[in-house]
């Protein structure tokens, strides 16, 4: 296994790190590996089971530093489950490995909660053949918390997944998810909704490699920044020459809410396969003066009417989600945060 | 040409080469020495040589890029490489004065011919060097300077002091170093104030040696409300070994001025076509690439805007076509520095045969470029199983006033659209000849009627015996 201290530290021309780099989302000096804790993982309706930990990939240098800090490893039972996880961390800083095996139906809302300086999260999951998993995951770290979290998944023949995030806490995000279509048929869909406030700094990299023919993917990534918040979404959609009938589509889609807010789209496609429906598209607009319009002259204030746009944008990012219990999970989480932040 | 030779080129019908008869060439390989040689038999003034000197220092200490195709760009051998090479000893004004052997070469690819019907004036370089130039009197009249680079630094040396590496500098990238370091030929074009040049202007480069590096250098300035269309085609013959192509264009469109720049690449497929082109548009001026990439190795070329002044304007159409081992990086930038610029990138590949290409792109707006409108479209067309096609567009977005959008997709011949031609009678081949042709469109509307025909002909060409 490679070991932390003997890797090279990327630099920013490396595309992973351009926008955030690794220096920034460390915990402490750059070049050492602080005391990391163990955070706490419960759920009052799904199993859970810790296992020794077993090392990430080393493919990069996030998930090479988490196999050092990591402790154990949580196994979720995802037996024909619907549920919540919570994981709480604090202190300086807390890891955390949760593992998906799931070979029926399952859906699973995970939370993140605490006020730890910095929170290092790796999920991995295997969606096995013929099942059906829904996974949410809801950023509610406090807002000077540093995530940087790891994901990879693989579905399997005829298995269907759906991977929903809501980041909306902490002060700066890194999230790298990788997703591997790895039996014919299977299917993934991944939506993304970011709320940038304050200062956040909130970057996803998504990776989606299909290795088998007749297999799909869908992304869509949401972010609304306002505030001093960057916003930066990086897609890498690559389809093998022997994944014919491939179909894949992702969408960018960015609202810039105040004059000092920024954003990043950058879908990639490689594509070696020629019977395939590949396609991308990114946009980014300010908010719409005519819906403004409308809604103001029903009587709402200005604040009221961003805050009602700005919801409708980014609880649209979850209709797509096929298991009631993600979706609404999430909505109402997004409802009552974008409420709150209007109240102040 | 021979049979033989014939079958030696297959379908590249530019692939002849002739016997080389050069005046003066230098030894392969690159140096200092080289550089200082190169600028002193062009009798360069002294911040010329400076400049080249420094270039070529900047050129070896920098590392290769990291990214694009790695793999093809560590096969370059820069010491194999010729860095000049002159085949005549001036350039001539008189067709007829160009030496018999290099005449031959431009008759075959009907430069002289096309200079009759319908061009505002013509370059022609051969090599290293220009060996014939011409313009319409008309437009001398008007003020209109079009020169090979070398000419236009001798007779206008204030005018290319002030704008020579202002768009591009020598440490912009590796390549643009070299070509620093290395320039030779190229057009230098200035167009008075409020001057209309009606009709396209071309240059044509031809390499004919072996293991030549062509490194030709164009500046173009568009004074304020002028406007000027500029051609350039490229043809090389196909040898086993390979040549090097590294130019630099710079474009710069004053207030109210438009500047477009065609480009049809036709290089052999032993080409590695590595180029930098930039343009500048000042306050209500355009900018507009159309950049067809048909042949080469290896290209990488991203035609890039700066939108300087308010209510600027770029334009890029840009189309590829990777046929067996080729890989065609294009692409465009495009910079939105100043309030209410718009933008519009059109991106069309076909790969065949293994073919590879590749849309790479970049989307700027900073924080003071308010109410700034961009669309980008990149479509791809893949039309076996063995090429791939690839997209990597970068969208980054300071202002919240920008109205962007950007949409790719990759996808085959449709079978639908085949089939209906099919019933009509048309060949397999044909019909995903017609398809082809189809997509480019676009492109080809936008060429002169002559390039437009030459490049579907081209197109034809590459298509046939692509049904098995």
């Amino acid at each position: 296994m490679t070991s932390y201290l003997d890797a090279t530290v990327p630099s920013r021309s490396e595309h992973l790190w351009r926008y955030t780099p690794w220096s920034r989302i460390h915990p402490g000096k750059v070049d050492s590996i602080p005391e990391v804790d163990v955070a706490v993982i419960k759920s009052k309706d799904i199993q859970l089971s810790t296992v020794p930990f077993e090392p990430l990939p080393t493919t990069d240098i996030a998930r090479i530093f988490l196999n050092e800090v990591i402790q154990e490893t949580t196994v979720v039972s995802c037996d024909e489950k619907e549920g919540h996880i919570h994981i709480h961390a604090g202190g300086h800083a807390v890891a955390a490995h949760l593992h998906f095996s799931c070979s029926t139906n399952s859906s699973i809302v995970v939370h993140l909660h605490g006020e730890p300086d910095w929170f290092g999260l790796a999920l991995t999951g295997d969606t096995n053949s013929n099942a059906r998993l829904s996974v949410g995951i809801i950023n509610e770290l406090s807002s000077d918390s540093v995530l940087v979290r790891v994901d990879d998944w693989d579905v399997h023949r005829d298995a269907r997944f759906e991977l929903a995030t809501l980041s909306m806490g902490g002060i700066r995000n890194k999230s790298d998810i990788r997703s591997t279509l790895a039996g014919t048929n299977a299917s993934l869909k991944q939506f993304i909704a970011v709320h940038g406030h304050g200062a956040r700094h909130d970057d996803h990299h998504i990776e989606i490699h299909h290795k088998q023919p007749h297999t799909t993917s869908h992304l869509m990534l949401n972010a609304a920044c306002d505030d001093r918040s960057h916003s930066i979404g990086t897609g890498a959609l690559t389809i093998d020459d022997i994944a014919q009938h491939t179909d894949a589509g992702q969408v960018f889609r960015n609202l810039l809410l105040s004059p000092t807010s920024r954003a990043e789209a950058i879908p990639e496609l490689e594509v070696q396969a020629n019977e395939v429906s590949a396609a991308h598209g990114a946009a980014s607009a300010p908010i719409n003066q005519e819906q403004m319009h409308y809604l103001m002259s029903r009587g709402l204030s200005n604040e009221e009417a961003t805050s009602m746009i700005v919801e409708g944008f980014l609880v649209d990012s979850f209709s797509g989600l096929h298991s009631e219990h993600v979706r609404d999970t999430m909505q109402t989480r997004l409802t009552v945060h974008l409420e709150c932040q209007l109240i102040g | 040409m021979t049979q033989d030779a014939q079958d030696a080129v297959g379908d590249y019908k530019y692939g002849f080469h002739d016997p080389e008869s050069a005046t003066i060439r230098f030894d392969k390989g690159l140096s200092e020495q080289v550089v200082r040689d190169i600028s002193k038999l062009k009798e360069e003034p002294e911040w010329m040589t400076e400049l080249r000197v420094k270039a070529y220092h900047h050129f070896m200490q920098r590392e290769m890029p990291t990214w694009g195709n790695c793999d093809s760009l560590a096969g370059i051998d820069f010491e194999n490489v010729t860095y000049f090479l002159r085949s005549s000893d001036k350039t001539e004004n008189d067709w007829e004065d160009v030496p018999d052997d290099i005449k031959r070469t431009f008759d075959r690819l009907g430069i002289p011919e096309a200079e009759q019907k319908w061009l505002g004036g013509v370059t022609a370089q051969y090599e290293s060097e220009a060996v014939y130039h011409s313009i319409r009197e008309d437009l001398e009249e008007q003020g209109v300077l079009f020169l090979d680079m070398d000419s236009g630094l001798k007779e206008h040396p204030e005018i290319v002091k002030k704008y020579f590496g202002s768009v591009i500098p020598h440490t912009d990238n590796k390549f643009s170093a070299l070509n620093t370091a290395v320039w030779s030929g190229g057009s230098f074009i200035y167009v008075p104030k409020g001057v209309h040049v009606e009709m396209p202007v071309q240059a044509y480069f031809r390499i004919n040696a072996k293991n030549m590096g062509q490194f030709e250098r164009t500046l173009i300035i568009a004074d304020e409300g002028s406007s000027i269309h500029y051609v350039e085609g490229c043809t090389a013959p196909t040898y086993s070994t390979d040549s090097l192509h590294s130019a630099v264009v710079e474009l710069i469109a004053m207030e109210g001025a438009k500047i477009r720049y065609s480009t049809v690449q036709n290089w052999s497929a032993n080409v590695y076509n590595l180029v930098t082109k930039r343009g500048v548009a000042y306050k209500n001026a355009t900018v507009e690439w159309v950049d067809g990439n048909i042949g080469s190795k290896l290209t990488m070329k991203y035609p890039a805007v700066l939108l300087k002044g308010e209510g600027a304007h770029a334009e890029v159409i840009s189309v590829a076509y990777a046929g067996e081992g080729q890989h065609q990086d294009a692409g465009a930038k495009v910079h939105h520095l100043a309030p209410n610029t718009t933008s519009s990138i059109l991106s069309k590949s076909i790969s065949k045969n293994g073919g590879r290409s590749s849309y790479r792109g970049m989307l700027q707006v900073t924080p003071k470029a308010s109410g700034c409108r961009s669309k980008v479209v990149c479509d791809a067309l893949m039309l076996d199983e063995d090429s791939r096609s690839d997209t990597y567009p970068t969208m980054e977005i300071g202002n919240p006033t920008a109205d962007l959008e950007h949409e790719a997709s990759v996808s085959k011949v449709s079978g639908d659209q085949l089939f209906y031609l099919m019933s009509r009678g048309h060949s397999e081949e044909e019909a995903m000849g017609m398809i082809v042709n189809g997509f480019f469109e676009p492109f080809t509307r936008e060429l002169p009627m002559e390039y437009a025909v030459e490049l579907n002909r081209l197109l034809e060409l590459e298509m046939e015996g692509s049904i098995g």
